[in-house]
């Protein structure tokens, strides 16, 4: 019963104008994401590792310098872009791409593309991710609204009743003639996605099993939205009915829920202004010890304590420059200060995040979202862990300058310099994205909420087929 | 015939219970992006009267200060922190640049979530390219929020479509449609008839549910008379369009599901898809230079800045013989060459940043030219710019921020240059910004949504000339 169903319905899926149209247009947006997305990727690529080098040489070619002022000077973290991002794009838009690294100051990460656009931009893009998110359950609704409506249209519910068929087994065969299509379709793509993406020789591993994880989660979200678009199908009686309730669950699931989702969670926990913040850590900063002050209390304390300790009573007995001490001292005080406000910082975007996966319970649509970006390395929890890898970087990088000068010059040398060939002996920044397990356990929560969307539709549809 | 048909659609509409519904539903969607809009707009004021709080109570700060240095008494401050020297003045006691909130701010949150309210430019401390970007979190920014305008653009031509999708096919499928023919009317004039109290209606209701959820959360509608009356222009010319989709689709396709399919067909490609489509053809053809690469730029200039600060000094003294005349100490301290090679610096990034403006504003012009091709871009540009949180208003503010940064640190080139002190005297004379708001009209968006509903009601009566009424009562 449930294959003869299954047939059948291909069958008339596959003869009817709508289906064929409704695939076309799909594929060829897809078609066209695929490529735009592609073409931003290479060029994105090409400028990063352009960027990287050329930065990496004004370093290097600094010339005789004072380490302190090289710091000032400071350079640049890159943030590089991962093959999955070539399906979905993320927040990458709206996240700076560089953050410029010097002494004393976290930078935030600059230029997002967003800045620099329209405000057209915020109708969204054509992306693979759009297409994979917002039109392939359009494409779901299309072709199953009228699934069950239609036996009521045409009269052959009863006919169907008289056969003392199962509905169980009769839903379960529309349900796979629905899904399958939808299934071969998102395999494909994921697979040819693949194959192109293994090919491409940039940095940044491309993994098979981070694509098949994202694939998956697709799977569940359709599975989820075919399993709705039945429930609805089942409990009225028209097909135009249908298709504006299942449009609702649609619209309320991919566009409403989440812009709902930002108003409250910013309402209940807001992120200070930019301004705010910076003012927030200026008045942290000034409580604690300046590098570039040795008049301040501090720097008295600081120098009393260790002329203690050295058993001396002149800096000038110091066997290392008293400065470059101070001035890393004044860094670590300033790394603690950045290190606190950003902590409050992620707090608040975490108990952002709870209230999204809260709202998760209203919409499929967050928990896909959310996973998905996650995968691709191009979600807000990874754009955190590239600044604070970058902040790391920073923090070493300044104590390697700040020993430098205090291991190599006497106090109160401002003047001296380190040699032209020592820029090249700071090791590059390097930064390897989180693996894929971990980035699955932070979104523990998503998971099983997806998992409760898949089996609670299920469930539902079960009990729907026991209705007739 | 017009008679019967408005009483019998009247009766229709308050027996079926879809007036009550549809007066909930708008309640509730207005009321709740209203109150998430004057939320935003409530946070944006506080944060600028903050701001002006703080540089009021450091500037009285500086005029104690000033006025015992002045009076000869010891003040309990570092040498580099006097604001007798003009470069403190300059970067410790900044101005506030802010760009307050519109009238009706409320109304569409734009591009307000990406970009700052207000800037402080400093003589010595900021970055060379100014950053106005807000800190915002880049989920809330992709999520976009959900304000009056995503429901007007959105939300409102979906309700249409639920409200509409079946004007003429509910009656064939009920079997009145024969009936019907009976009548002295052509089917044509019946379903515009019918579309046009629907639209009559909506429109009623959706003005009094705005007006009566602006009235209860505070938000005085007719302070501004002029952009209430530009607002509902611009939402009933919208519905307008929308009802002018239904009347074609209503007498071309057949049954309600396909008329409801053809209807969210079209929704979805003038919201969703041409927005998208253009944008990106926008950025292809104008495509930003990278910014990545534009570091690597600004850097090799900055070093060779900071390289040739002595040389840049003597050329700049060259070019101010003011200076040197005025000035009978002739100290040179580290100010004076990093002023001037700033000011160099500055002079070479503007083409640099140019680029980026220019771009942005092809792009723009781009758009302008096809945006008529969506009903949807136009409408919600037009609220933005009611809202006063269109791109074009943050590129305004940005401009004038410039500018007046500018203002700012020139006012101090002839302290630092004559080695004068900053007095007490001298507070007055500082520059002050005042945040001018560009001029805009919503005439041109209506005449181009107008122009488009009654170009898809002609190609309705084509149609319609075209597929007699044989076919419809038979097919």
């Amino acid at each position: 019963m449930i294959l003869k169903t299954f047939i059948k319905e291909t069958k008339e899926l596959f003869r009817e104008g709508r289906v064929r149209i409704s695939l076309i247009i799909v594929l060829l947006l897809l078609g066209v994401a695929v490529w735009i997305s592609a073409r931003q990727y290479h060029t994105v690529n090409e400028q990063y590792i352009t960027a990287k080098t050329t930065e990496r040489s004004v370093w290097d070619d600094q010339g005789e310098k004072n380490p302190h002022s090289a710091a000032h000077y400071g350079t640049y973290a890159f943030k590089p872009k991962y093959p999955l991002a070539l399906v979905d794009q993320g927040v990458d838009k709206y996240v700076g791409t560089s953050i410029f690294l010097e002494a004393h100051n976290r930078n935030d990460a600059q230029f997002s593309a967003a800045a620099d656009q329209t405000g057209l931009a915020r109708f969204g893009d054509l992306t693979p991710d759009f297409i994979l998110l917002f039109i392939i359950p359009l494409l779901i609704i299309l072709l199953g609204y009228n699934s069950l409506t239609k036996e009521h249209e045409m009269g052959t519910f009863s006919l169907l009743k008289s056969q003392g068929i199962s509905f169980l087994k009769m839903i379960l065969g529309k349900w796979t003639a629905l899904f399958l299509p939808i299934l071969l379709i998102t395999l494909a793509l994921f697979l040819i996605a693949g194959m192109v993406l293994s090919r491409v020789e940039d940095f940044g591993v491309f993994q098979w099993d981070a694509l098949l994880t994202m694939c998956l989660i697709y799977i569940f979200y359709y599975a989820v939205f075919t399993n709705l678009v039945l429930i609805v199908s089942a409990l009225v009686r028209k097909s135009g009915v249908s298709l504006v309730i299942s449009l609702s669950v649609w619209i309320i699931a991919c566009l409403v829920t989440p812009k709902m989702a930002t108003n409250v969670a910013n309402n209940q926990h807001p992120y200070p202004t930019a301004q705010e913040f910076a003012t927030n850590i200026a008045k942290d900063k000034e409580k604690g010890l300046d590098g570039h002050n040795p008049w301040s209390e501090e720097s008295k304390k600081l120098e009393q304590n260790v002329l203690a300790e050295h058993g001396v009573d002149s800096l000038h007995q110091l066997p290392f420059n008293f400065d470059g001490y101070r001035m890393q001292k004044g860094e670590e005080h300033a790394a603690e200060v950045y290190f606190k406000h950003y902590k409050l910082l992620k707090s608040q975007y975490e108990k952002q995040s709870n209230v999204y996966q809260s709202l998760a319970v209203l919409s499929p649509y967050l928990p896909t979202r959310f996973i998905s970006m996650a995968v691709a390395h191009t979600d807000y929890g990874a754009h955190w862990d590239f600044s604070d890898a970058a902040e790391n970087y920073r923090i070493t990088t300044q104590k390697y300058l700040n020993e430098h000068f205090a291991e190599n010059s006497d106090y109160g040398e401002w003047g001296w310099q380190a040699d032209a060939d020592f820029w090249k002996e700071l090791p590059a920044f390097e930064y390897e994205p989180r693996t894929l397990k971990s980035t699955l356990k932070t979104h523990k929560g998503n998971l099983g909420i997806i998992g409760g969307w898949l089996l609670f539709s299920f469930g539902a549809l079960l009990l729907t087929s026991k209705r007739f | 015939m017009f008679r019967p048909n408005f009483i019998y659609e009247l009766k229709q509409l308050l027996r079926s219970k879809w007036l009550l519904l549809l007066s909930v539903i708008l309640v509730l969607l207005f009321g709740f992006a209203t109150y998430n809009g004057l939320n935003k707009v409530e946070d944006r004021k506080t944060i600028i009267a903050l701001a002006q709080t703080e540089t009021q109570g450091n500037d009285t700060k500086m005029l104690k200060i000033l006025d015992s240095l002045e009076q000869g008494q010891q003040v309990s401050l570092s040498p580099w922190e006097l604001p007798s020297d003009p470069v403190v003045v300059g970067s410790n006691y900044p101005r506030i640049a802010a760009m307050p909130a519109a009238d009706f701010a409320f109304l569409a949150t734009g591009q307000s979530d990406l970009f700052t309210h207000y800037k402080k430019p400093k003589v010595y401390g900021g970055s060379i390219i100014e950053d106005f970007t807000e800190m915002t979190s880049p989920v809330q920014l992709l999520f976009g929020s959900f304000d009056l305008a995503f429901v007007v653009v959105f939300l409102l031509p979906l309700l249409i479509v639920a409200f509409s999708y079946n004007v003429l096919s509910a009656e064939k499928e009920s079997g009145t449609l024969r009936l019907l023919a009976a009548q002295p009317i052509s089917i044509r004039s019946w379903v515009l008839q019918k579309l046009l109290i629907r639209f009559f209606w909506l429109s009623v209701l959706v003005i009094l549910s705005l007006t009566l959820v602006l009235l209860v959360f505070g938000a005085n509608p007719f302070a501004n008379l002029l952009n209430l009356l530009s607002l509902f222009g611009l939402v009933i010319s919208y519905m307008l369009f929308w009802f002018a989709l239904a009347f074609i689709v209503n007498l071309w396709v057949g049954s309600s599901a396909k008329n409801a399919v053809a209807l969210l067909g079209l929704w979805i490609g003038f919201v969703l898809l041409v927005p998208s489509i253009l944008n990106q053809l926008g950025t292809t053809i104008y495509p930003m230079p990278s910014r990545t690469l534009m570091i690597n730029e600004l850097r090799e200039k900055q070093g060779d800045a900071t390289k040739r600060q002595d040389e840049i000094l003597d050329n700049y003294l060259r070019d101010h013989p003011e200076y040197a005349v005025n000035d009978t100490t002739e100290t040179r301290s580290f100010w004076h060459g990093y002023m001037a090679s700033q000011n160099l610096l500055r002079d070479e990034v503007k083409p640099v940043m140019d680029r980026y403006n220019n771009q942005l504003k092809k792009q723009q012009s781009w758009i302008n030219r096809f945006k008529w091709l969506s009903p949807a871009i136009t409408i919600q540009e037009s609220m933005n710019k009611l809202a006063g949180t269109a791109t074009s208003d943050y590129e305004n503010y940005r401009e004038q921020v410039l500018s007046f940064s500018q203002e700012w640190r020139a006012h101090f080139m002839p302290f630092l240059y004559n080695n004068r002190e900053f007095t007490k005297a001298d507070y007055t004379e500082l520059p002050s910004f005042k945040y001018k708001v560009s001029k805009t009209t919503s005439v041109g968006a209506l005449m181009i949504v107008l122009g488009l509903s009654v170009l898809v009601y002609l190609l309705g009566v084509l149609v319609y000339r075209k597929k007699t009424t044989n076919t419809i009562l038979t097919t």
